[in-house]
């Protein structure tokens, strides 16, 4: 029983990390708390769900993908790089901006999209045995794709141009300008991958729930609160955290039902916040 | 200069506030849009008080609110108190939340404190489903309000001049002691410390005085719409009272009035549009922190000027 309680939790974990790590990942590199991932995801779900039926499974992931990325893109490169040059890193301001993408993008897909609710169904591809206890593979994947995600990164960082160019604009901003960065690319571009881990985050949300804009509100609070709590910036502090809330809502939900599961979860979160002022882990700025 | 420029607003701000009011006295569709007018002035002098003049970014407006509110119902409900006691019990309570709060983040500076009281929001409501069997949940509860005893004229009456005394209360307290030590922590705090002000002290009574009057105003509210749901405190409920503030001014007591003419009158001019009304609102938080950062007050003429000069003199400028 208990072992199935962790199973389903780090499933649910594994879910979470990935708004997380792109929270955790934008803030890394450009030092905005971008609040607005999970429900730019969502949006991106809503267009894969639209695309399925006509174009089959691969392609319509694909493009709900390069949805989220361009907007993800698109959004730091017009919009907050321009207003970090020009005000620097005010968390407060960046805080209202972002929700204010994310009320204008869930704004817009209640309008684009007539469906309010929907859920994917992944092919099922066989069933995996934990200790005994059966597992979708379906479900792990998210898992799967979060720890790869993490060290890809961990490579792309030791070995590209492109990953040794994001540590340094986090580490030194003026002085990666000055050896020839092009600092604003590399904001929007790891924004946009920021911006695609919060759709494969919102897709696999609408595996294991149903998906509707709101809880793709509830998604997006989970990301930006459990990135803060786990040392905002540390990616790896971000993943434990999404894990451990994962565990926490699985046992939850187990115990006391529906209601009190967000209950336990949010008061846990603010229980961690208060013992620790600073998140889990360090945060990799100084804030 | 400054200090006749005070006096001044503070004649002029009860006037102001109070004149509109009687105005619309009609009963009807105006008077009600104007009681929630006044309703949320109070959270906006809350807000404004806290993170302007204090210089606490706190997200938790609707939590103190709800706790206010919701208190009125569950001692209606169980304990069938009177009214009056209801709202002062509604906002002690409330007072001692914010107390609390701060007492348990008071280690953390800055960002990690606003966001443990954003956290705040997200849990009052889901708190409030989960009590479902004492609050009603998401589908609400009704309540033997004020607004139904007293008649809506007379309440509305109470609800303006509350709020008055509460502007003038606010505006008081900003040029005591204690105000101007708010203005130099959120300044610099390190300089207050500096200068052998206990400064855990004074933040600790500008959280318990906004407890206390947004316990007050959620009390009011409750009494004034007759019913309360968990949706109607959620967190968007918060970022619009923290946006009060934002969108008024920086400096000008005048500023939470603006902020809640267009917080309340946006949604009621836009009715005809409601399924955009989502993204206006959205553009409007990013629009209003692009182009004017210290509020429409302290910003709109210079903007107005930048236009007429990019505009106008330019135009003169290659005519001649």
């Amino acid at each position: 029983m208990i072992l199935q309680g962790i199973v389903t939790g780090i499933i649910i974990g594994g879910v979470l990390s990935l708004p997380v790590m792109g929270v955790a990942l934008i803030y890394g590199v450009t030092g905005i708390l971008n609040y607005s991932i999970a429900t730019i995801g969502t949006f991106g779900v809503f267009v894969t769900w639209m695309l399925w039926s006509s174009v089959g499974i691969i392609p319509a992931i694909l493009a709900g993908l390069l949805t989220s990325f361009v907007l993800g893109f698109g959004i730091q490169e017009f919009l907050l790089n321009p207003l970090i040059k020009r005000k620097g890193n005010d968390l407060t301001l960046f805080f209202i901006i972002t929700f204010g993408i994310a009320t204008v993008v869930s704004g817009l897909t209640k309008i684009i999209f007539p469906r309010p609710t929907i859920s994917i169904e992944l092919p099922k591809i066989g069933t995996l045995f934990i200790a005994n206890v059966a597992v979708d593979i379906s479900k792990v994947i998210a898992i799967g794709i979060a720890l790869a995600v993490l060290l890809l990164m961990r490579i792309l960082e030791m070995a590209t141009k492109t990953g040794k160019s994001w540590v340094a604009t986090s580490q030194n901003l003026k002085m990666s300008k000055l050896v020839g960065i092009n600092v604003e690319f590399v904001f929007s571009l790891v924004s946009g991958i920021g911006y695609a881990l919060g759709f494969i985050g919102a897709l696999f949300w609408g595996v294991l729930y149903n998906l509707t804009v709101i809880t793709g509100w509830d998604l997006c609070f989970l990301g930006y609160i459990i990135a803060v709590v786990g040392g905002i910036g540390n990616v790896l502090g971000g993943v434990i955290s999404a894990l451990i809330m994962g565990i926490v809502i699985s046992f939850a939900g187990y115990w006391l039902g529906g209601m009190w599961q967000s209950v336990v979860l949010y008061v846990i979160l603010l229980a961690i916040l208060i013992i620790t002022p600073k998140g889990i882990l360090r945060s990799e700025r100084s804030v | 200069m400054k200090l006749k420029n005070l006096q001044w607003s503070t004649i002029l701000l009860p006037i102001i506030l109070v004149f509109p009011g009687l105005l619309v006295l009609t009963g009807g569709y105006a008077q009600w849009v104007t009681g929630y007018l006044y309703l949320f002035i109070i959270q906006g002098y809350v807000a404004w008080l806290l993170f302007y003049k204090a210089g606490q970014s706190f997200y938790g407006y609707s939590a103190t609110m709800a706790l206010g509110a919701y208190t009125c119902v569950v001692l209606q409900r169980f304990f069938n108190i009177s009214p009056i006691l209801q709202i002062l019990i509604g906002a002690l309570l409330s007072s001692l939340l914010a107390m609390i709060f701060y007492l348990s983040i008071s280690r953390s500076r800055g960002f990690y404190a606003g966001m443990a009281s954003f956290l705040l929001a997200i849990l009052m409501p889901k708190l409030i489903e989960a009590l479902y069997p004492i609050t009603g949940g998401r589908s609400g509860v009704q309540i033997n309000s004020l607004n139904v005893s007293m008649g809506s004229a007379n309440y509305f009456l109470v609800v303006v001049l509350i709020t008055a005394i509460i502007v003038l209360f606010v505006s008081w307290l900003t040029r005591t002691r204690v105000g101007k030590i708010w203005t130099l922590i959120s300044e610099n705090e390190d300089l207050a410390e500096s200068i052998g002000l206990n400064t855990f002290y004074y933040k600790l009574v500008a959280y318990a005085v906004a407890g206390l009057i947004s316990g007050l105003g959620g009390a009011l509210y409750v009494h004034y719409t007759n019913s309360i749901s968990s949706v109607d405190i959620n967190v968007f409920t918060s970022v619009s009272i923290f946006f009060i503030p934002l969108l008024g001014s920086k400096r000008s007591m005048y500023g939470p009035v603006i902020g809640a003419l267009f917080i309340v009158l946006f949604p009621e001019l836009f009715s005809s549009i409601e399924r955009y009304i989502e993204i206006l609102y959205g553009l409007a938080y990013i629009l209003v922190m692009i182009f004017l950062p210290n509020g429409l007050i302290d910003d709109l003429g210079r903007l107005l000027k930048k236009i007429y000069f990019q505009v106008f003199l330019r135009k003169k400028l290659e005519n001649n």
